[in-house]
């Protein structure tokens, strides 16, 4: 944790030891909100310290955030690592009436959605950033919308607002082939897939180059939440993405409890990370059986689809909600569990858990699957680690990310785990993982339910002490790291809310894996990559 | 009217269309062009109509060169019948001349393509006609240089003078090898008209006969464009304007098939299997070839130049047929294979000038020819869609059209082999049988591309959604051919007779009794049907020979059984009639059933996007990626994939995919000849030292050998 | 590929009898909040209630199941005797009645009672009413038994299902999948979200549900419905299930005075 902050923070020796390009001053703020390291400079500085912060401190970026204040825009960038220190945090200010920072994803890729993003949603220009055109707000929303400025009024839907644009998405065309063409799919999908649209520019067979386009689940959760009381807006943080509700509330009780300067009890802790746990082996097991189906090997899927519900049902009779939700509180949980409770549960997982294990045997011998994934949707590492992909997808690749080790929460340093890494970067690697990850999960689960604390499960928060603040919560969701960056002021309600969700870090990379590869492996690429368009979209 | 009054007449006609097109307006050529050469369409159909269905015959002597013997013209049935193509193929492309030349107005002279194109008729007739060898050789070469004018007429264009060149090229070689076969053929008696050469072949030995056959074959095969002769082909009709593509695609491919047939079948009969096999062998593998390329091209008019190497391939692969079958003593089996080969001809002519009027008028109106960046032309061109659809069902050989009877044909003699004792024989025509099946699926698909792509879904340019349909003068050009397809292909009775008659004097026995046998015919009929085959059927207690339907509707092959006759019948008359009733019938049932209902229209279920447009719909080059993906070892591409990047970061700029692509005979024929050529020749500057003395050793040395020659052989 | 089938064969058939027999396994539903009258003081429980579906007057409790959202605030640690939550209980889906009678909805009940054809169209949702709608095809529902099957175009639907509170940018691919299914049709709003747009909507850029621009048939409320509960809908859209009226009249008021 002081290796950076000393650096930074003894200025009196800058600029020695600031990243060469980077005029100054770089000041260093309070540290608060769960970062290590906050620091704030000029716009202008902001592309070399980042570049130095990823380059030479081996920092990886997590986030954009950017706040609309009375009198200036406020910008976070957001850089985590593995060395056990905390994230480390750059602000900038720029004024109101600039409406311009300079991109730094020429630098650092991971951060081109997000930069995409704030363009779209505030009507800020990243100079520097090749614009590619339009990003969440699709071609129905006239030029100058941008919903996440303060006076724009989130409350009235939007088709009142004004006149749609009657022109279609069009985005050019990249390939220089005669008869080169885009495939589009979606963004209603045949079975039940997630609506997203994807273009796949072909000449026939194999997919040059994908163009996907998101947001169709756009549902505005970050502007929705903002005035809304925390309790209420951890019901979005939650259900925006139900298939990993547990986590993300997580990430998001995290941040409020550290502005609230609360703490959960150590009960609730240790039952949130069984509860954490759960979750991820469920998920596993629901990507396990999307992967299976994807390649039509059908007795598979249906074992893994028999084995998804068992934990459905045995999540419901346990916590009483079949996903998991409206468990999370900030303080702690709604409700506790016995010990004998939680112990049946171990041993039930375990049981599913045996199963799982038995199919991954079959799996591996059976090699008309392992034909559809093996060198089949490839990401190599060292694009996993520009894209800053994050979760299985970037461990599949060799990129041993996993926010329970690099930024531990909760006390999962108290358990022993691994965290799996594979270097093939296909889809059987990512296959593997999935496996591996549930493994541990049921080892976690174990060990959790073995040593459970005993004592209250939730911190009551007295009424008068709720200061206002930022702070920055985290969990590594079933499918990778999750940011939600949360202000609140001091009535308790949210005033800012970022998101930043592996689905969305892990579809800016997607099309890596696809290029190069034929239509028909399309959906089985897509399905070892299991991402959740929920997720991204918000 | 007799034959020579109306060859004149067709002569004086071509010479009246020279001269006028001299003395008339620039702008008014291409309308005189139309009348004039359609008249002498006309005529020569005649010509060709009397030669082909009476029993006049002509013969006349034009003059005698001392050394050389006689210039002789005269018209049998197999020059009468292929008189008469051209004559069918120049009206209508004649009439649609007419406009299409419009668009060369005020570019290119107007004059001199009527010139040539007059020129060309006469000299396509006279080679025809001609009945001894050299009056024959010397209208060929004109031919030969006038297909090479016209082929080149937009010589302004780099492309063109190369391929116009090629083209010349090569069919300078062939014309060569067709010299030196003559020349063989003549041997030492020197007597050059051809029933002087037919008398004098039976003392050709062996090894000579496999030499003028190969020369001959290959010589008039380039003209055909069967590989490995066939680069040129693809890259002339790309040059060639549409109405000369037809030309050479209607007419000039049949003189190659005329002069393999009047040389190796009927002067110079082969005695072994040997000549038949190759004939096979290239034929199939030309089919197999020519589809392949035309499948994966996406320029229309190279689609169909490839598309006509095809149908060369499955014409020649008959005619190798017929030839093994002749020499192995099977008059009727060859018969039925050289019957086979000549509808496929005709049929050839017919559907592919069709196709080529389409592509052309498609050219004309929107500017292109690419069909990547055509589609949903239906809208603005229905006729011409119509039309087209004609010539792909028939080109695809789906009943009843054309195609579908002479591929049928084809295949089924195919499976005659049967009947001969030769074992290696009889792998081969299995193996060409499967080659051909191979191709007719594949033709289905391309034609399906071919259609699809330009006239449905939706327009991939501006200017093919801004099309408008042509003129009727061009449109009746095209409606004449679509009627001859469906003409030629419902009634294959009453043609096949009359290819009969053309055969009967090669392979010296009529194959129509087994061929379209009075079936169910009784009376007068009945005594027709061949005994021993309506015994097979009586056996079986089919009243075979009885009256039960009219006409002789079934083309039969028939292969008795020891205990059972095996029949392979096809009837696309009875097929056209069911079809129409079904299609009637169907048309009733929905209107019933609808009327009843509220219909109610939609577009196609786009998965929800906001707009479809055109660049997302399916391409050309993707309909037939499959294709070239899994015959990539024939197609043996260069790929290359470069993305271009920003200079720092990810983001991409663009992606260049080259594609580059070397035809499969010049890549494993030709080029290695080149490079054996230029290393000899190589070897032969050598020699060229510049000093006398090695010269004059050079002279002794020759002399020395010549002496030894002398006195050995 | 034999392996598989042997493993098959063993584990041997897990599918529910339901509808022939009621399900009762632990863990199928998570169950709901009932409503009717009660002892004890709700104020609490309604106050607790993020979303607001919990009213209570005269001792009167009622629930709007479009609204809630299954978080369980309102169980009894909330007020000293909060309310009360069964169990096993999962046919929640309710048929909101058409105007016309020759509307979609009918017809498909006459015309679809053995063999329906669902089109699946995500407005938005959260992922968990997609996979409670995809453990419909896994073996412990299998909704082919029943006859229900889901279909890759709307061309070939009889059913819309429809989940999430539909965004801005889904209502034109929505609309247009509804325009081109054929006569007659239904449509199913499955979830809190597709009921009122849940805790999403109505707002700027997710919508209060389906009912906004499209006829909707069959509700089938939950955050998200258990797949029983889907179930219960769809056998309910063909008619093999009674149809039941909305357990909620428009507003919590107009409730109590039906039940008075």
């Amino acid at each position: 944790m002081q290796k950076t902050t000393c650096k930074s923070s003894s200025m009196k020796e800058l600029p020695e030891d600031l990243p060469p390009g980077c005029h100054g001053p770089v000041t260093v703020t309070a540290v608060a909100g769960r970062f290590s390291c906050c620091m704030e400079s000029s716009a202008a500085d902001i592309p070399p310290i980042c570049n130095w912060l990823t380059t030479r401190q081996g920092y990886r970026f997590a986030s954009i955030v950017i706040e609309e204040m009375e009198e200036e825009w406020l910008a976070h960038y957001i850089f985590y690592s593995d060395n056990g220190q905390g994230p480390v945090s750059i602000s900038t200010r720029v004024n109101k009436a600039d409406k311009a920072l300079p991109s730094i994803s020429h630098l650092i890729h991971a951060a081109d959605w997000h930069e995409r993003e704030m363009e779209d949603l505030f009507g800020l220009v990243f100079e520097g950033h090749p614009r590619l055109g339009e990003f969440v707000l699709h071609e129905e929303w006239p030029e100058g919308t941008n919903p996440m400025k303060k006076d724009f009024d989130a409350t009235v839907p939007y088709i009142d607002q004004g006149p749609s644009s009657s022109c279609s998405w069009h985005p050019p065309s990249l390939v220089s082939e005669s008869g080169a063409f885009m495939m589009p799919i979606g963004p209603i999908f045949s079975g039940f897939a997630e609506s997203a649209h994807f273009l796949l520019e072909t000449v026939g067979e194999d997919i040059i180059r994908m163009i996907p386009r998101f947001f169709y689940k756009y549902r505005g959760v970050e502007k929705t939440a903002e005035g809304l009381p925390a309790d209420r807006a951890l019901l979005l943080a939650e259900r925006f993405s139900g298939t990993s509700a547990f986590a993300h509330s997580l990430a998001f009780c995290h941040a409020v409890e550290e502005i609230w300067k609360t703490r959960a009890p150590r009960r609730a802790v240790a039952l949130r990370v069984m509860l954490a746990e759960l979750e991820r082996f469920r998920h596993h097991v629901a990507a396990i059986e999307g992967i299976c189906s994807s390649t039509g090997l059908v007795v598979a899927a249906s074992q893994a689809g028999i084995l998804e519900e068992d934990i459905l049902r045995l999540s419901c009779k346990f916590a009483g909600h079949r996903y998991l939700f409206g468990l999370n509180i900030p303080g702690g949980l709604q409700r506790d569990f016995s010990d004998s409770e939680c112990l049946e549960l171990a041993g039930d997982v375990k049981k599913i858990f045996v199963k799982l294990q038995d199919m991954e045997k079959r799996l591996r011998f059976s090699s008309s699957f392992l034909d559809r994934l093996e060198e089949v949707g490839t990401v190599t590492m060292e694009d996993a680690v520009d894209y800053g992909l994050v979760g299985p997808v970037a461990r599949a690749s060799g990129v041993a990310g996993d926010l329970r080790t690099c930024l531990p929460y909760g006390d999962y340093g108290s358990f022993e785990f691994s965290v799996p890494v594979e270097k093939e970067g296909d889809g059987y690697a990512r296959l593997r993982i999935l496996f591996q990850e549930a493994e541990q999960s049921n080892n976690i689960i174990s060990q959790a339910v073995s040593s459970l604390p005993g004592g209250g499960i939730r911190q009551p928060l007295s009424p008068g002490a709720r200061p206002a603040g930022a702070a920055l919560g985290w969990a590594e969701t079933p499918l990778g790291a999750t940011f939600h960056w949360v202000r609140l002021a001091e009535d308790g309600r949210v005033a800012r809310y970022r998101l930043t969700t592996p689905s969305f870090t892990n579809w800016h990379g997607f099309h890596l894996s696809v290029e190069g590869f034929a239509f028909q492996d399309f959906p089985i690429i897509l399905a070892t990559f299991g991402l959740s368009n929920a997720e991204c979209d918000r | 009217m007799n034959i020579p009054i109306l060859l004149e007449l067709f002569l004086l006609s071509c010479a009246a269309g020279i001269l006028l097109a001299m003395a008339v307006p620039e702008r008014y050529a291409p309308a005189v062009l139309a009348w004039t050469a359609s008249i002498s369409s006309a005529v020569i159909l005649i010509a060709g109509g009397i030669g082909l269905f009476t029993n006049q015959s002509f013969h006349a002597e034009l003059w005698r060169i001392s050394s050389l013997g006689t210039l002789d013209i005269s018209m049998d049935r197999l020059s009468a019948l292929f008189v008469f193509m051209a004559g069918l193929i120049f009206l209508p492309v004649s009439v649609f001349s007419a406009r299409y030349m419009q668009r060369y107005s005020g570019r290119y002279s107007l004059r001199s393509f009527s010139v040539f194109y007059h020129l060309l008729f006469a000299a396509v007739v006279l080679l025809l006609i001609a009945a001894d060898a050299l009056s024959f050789l010397l209208a060929w070469e004109v031919m030969s240089i006038l297909c090479y004018l016209l082929i080149n007429y937009e010589h302004e264009k780099q492309d063109n003078t190369s391929s116009g060149l090629l083209t010349l090229v090569m069919g300078e070689a062939g014309f060569l090898a067709v010299v030196f076969g003559f020349l063989l053929l003549a041997g030492p008696t020197g007597g050059l008209d051809f029933a002087t050469l037919r008398l004098n072949a039976g003392a050709i030995g062996g090894a000579t006969r496999w030499v003028i056959f190969l020369l001959t074959f290959f010589g008039f095969g380039i003209k055909a464009g069967i590989i490995p002769v066939n680069t040129w082909l693809p890259k002339a009709y790309k040059a060639a304007p549409g109405n000369v593509a037809a030309i050479l695609s209607g007419v000039t491919l049949n003189l190659a098939v005329y002069g393999i047939i009047r040389v190796n079948a009927d002067i110079l009969p082969a005695l072994t299997a040997g000549p038949g096999i190759v004939a096979l062998i290239t034929g199939s593998l030309s089919a197999l070839i020519g589809i392949l390329y035309a499948t994966t091209e996406d320029d229309m008019q190279m689609m169909l130049a490839h598309s006509s190497i095809e149908n060369a391939g499955i014409i020649i692969a008959g005619l190798g047929a017929g030839m093994v079958f002749a020499a192995m003593h099977h008059p009727v089996l060859a018969g039925i294979a050289f019957i086979a080969s000549l509808y496929h001809m005709i049929n050839h002519s017919m559907f592919k000038t069709l196709l080529f009027l389409g592509s052309s008028g498609i050219e004309l109106k929107t500017g292109g020819r690419d069909m990547n960046r055509l589609g949903g032309l239906i809208r603005f061109m229905p006729w011409t869609a119509a039309f087209f659809l004609i010539g792909a069902l028939s080109i695809a050989a789906l009943p009843p059209f054309n195609g579908f009877v002479s591929e049928w044909l084809t295949l089924q003699t195919m499976l005659q082999s049967a009947s001969l004792q030769s074992i290696p024989v009889k792998i081969t025509f299995a193996l060409s049988g499967a080659a051909l099946a191979l191709t007719a699926g594949l033709a289905v698909t391309c034609f399906v591309k071919a259609f699809g792509m330009s006239f449905l879904g939706m327009g991939r340019s501006e200017s093919s959604r801004r099309a408008v349909e042509l003129p009727w003068s061009m449109r009746s050009a095209m409606l004449f051919l679509a009627l001859l397809c469906i003409v030629s292909g419902i009634l294959p009775t009453y043609i096949i007779p009359v290819l009969d008659r053309t055969v009967t004097p090669i392979v010296h026995e009529s194959a129509v009794d087994a061929l379209v046998p009075p079936f169910f015919t009784g009376g007068r009929g009945k005594e027709k049907l061949n005994k021993a085959f309506a015994a097979d059927f009586h056996k079986l207690g089919a009243q075979v020979g009885s009256d039960v339907l009219p006409g002789r509707g079934l083309v039969v092959l028939h292969q008795g059984g020891k205990r059972n006759p095996v029949v392979f019948a096809m009837s696309t008359s009875y097929t056209f009639v069911v079809l129409l009733l079904l299609l009637g019938a169907t048309m009733i049932m929905l209107k019933i059933v609808v009327r009843r209902q509220k219909v109610r229209y939609q577009p196609a279920w786009d998965g929800g996007v906001r707009k479809l447009l055109p660049g997302m719909t399916y391409s050309a080059t993707g309909f037939s990626n499959p294709v070239r993906v899994i015959f990539n070892t024939v197609f043996h591409p260069t790929v290359t994939i470069e993305t271009g990047e920003s200079p720092v970061g990810h983001f991409r700029t663009a992606i260049t995919m080259e594609r580059t692509e070397v035809h499969i005979t010049e890549r494993l024929a030709l080029k290695p000849v080149v490079a054996m050529l230029k290393a000899i020749s190589a070897r032969i500057a050598a020699m060229h030292s510049g000093s006398v003395n090695t010269y004059a050793m050079y002279v002794i040395i020759s002399l020395v050998m010549l002496l030894i020659g002398e006195r050995f052989f | 590929m034999s392996g598989w089938v042997l493993k098959g064969l063993k584990t041997g058939i897990r599918t529910t009898l339901y509808p022939k027999v009621e399900e009762l396994a632990p863990g199928v539903s998570p169950g709901r909040p009932a409503g009717g009258r009660a002892a004890g003081n709700k104020k609490p429980a309604a106050e607790a209630c993020p979303v607001d579906a919990i009213a209570v007057r005269d001792k009167q409790v009622s629930v709007d199941y479009d609204r809630c959202i299954l978080c369980g605030r309102c169980l009894p640690p909330a007020g000293a005797s909060g309310l009360v939550k069964p169990a096993a209980d999962y046919e929640w889906a309710y048929k909101i009645p058409r105007d016309t009678v020759a509307a979609g909805g009918a017809g498909v009940t006459k015309t679809c009672s053995h063999s329906l054809h669902i089109k699946v169209v995500d407005g938005g949702a959260c992922n968990a009413c997609l996979s409670e709608v995809s453990q419909l095809t896994k073996p412990y529902y299998d909704m082919h038994r029943l006859g229900f099957f889901i279909t890759p175009t709307p061309r070939d639907a009889d059913l819309l299902l429809v989940v999430g509170p539909v965004t801005e940018h889904m209502k034109l691919p929505l609309k247009k999948a509804f325009e081109a299914m054929p006569e007659p049709k239904a449509v199913m709003a499955v979830g809190t979200c597709a009921l009122s747009g849940g805790i999403f909507g109505p707002g700027f850029a997710a919508g209060g549900g389906v009912k906004e621009f499209l006829p909707v048939d069959i509700a089938v409320p939950g955050c998200p419905p258990p797949p029983l509960a889907i179930i219960h809908g769809l056998l309910m859209a063909v008619g093999r299930k009674d149809p039941v009226p909305s357990p909620t009249s428009p507003g919590p008021g107009s409730g109590m005075e039906a039940a008075k």
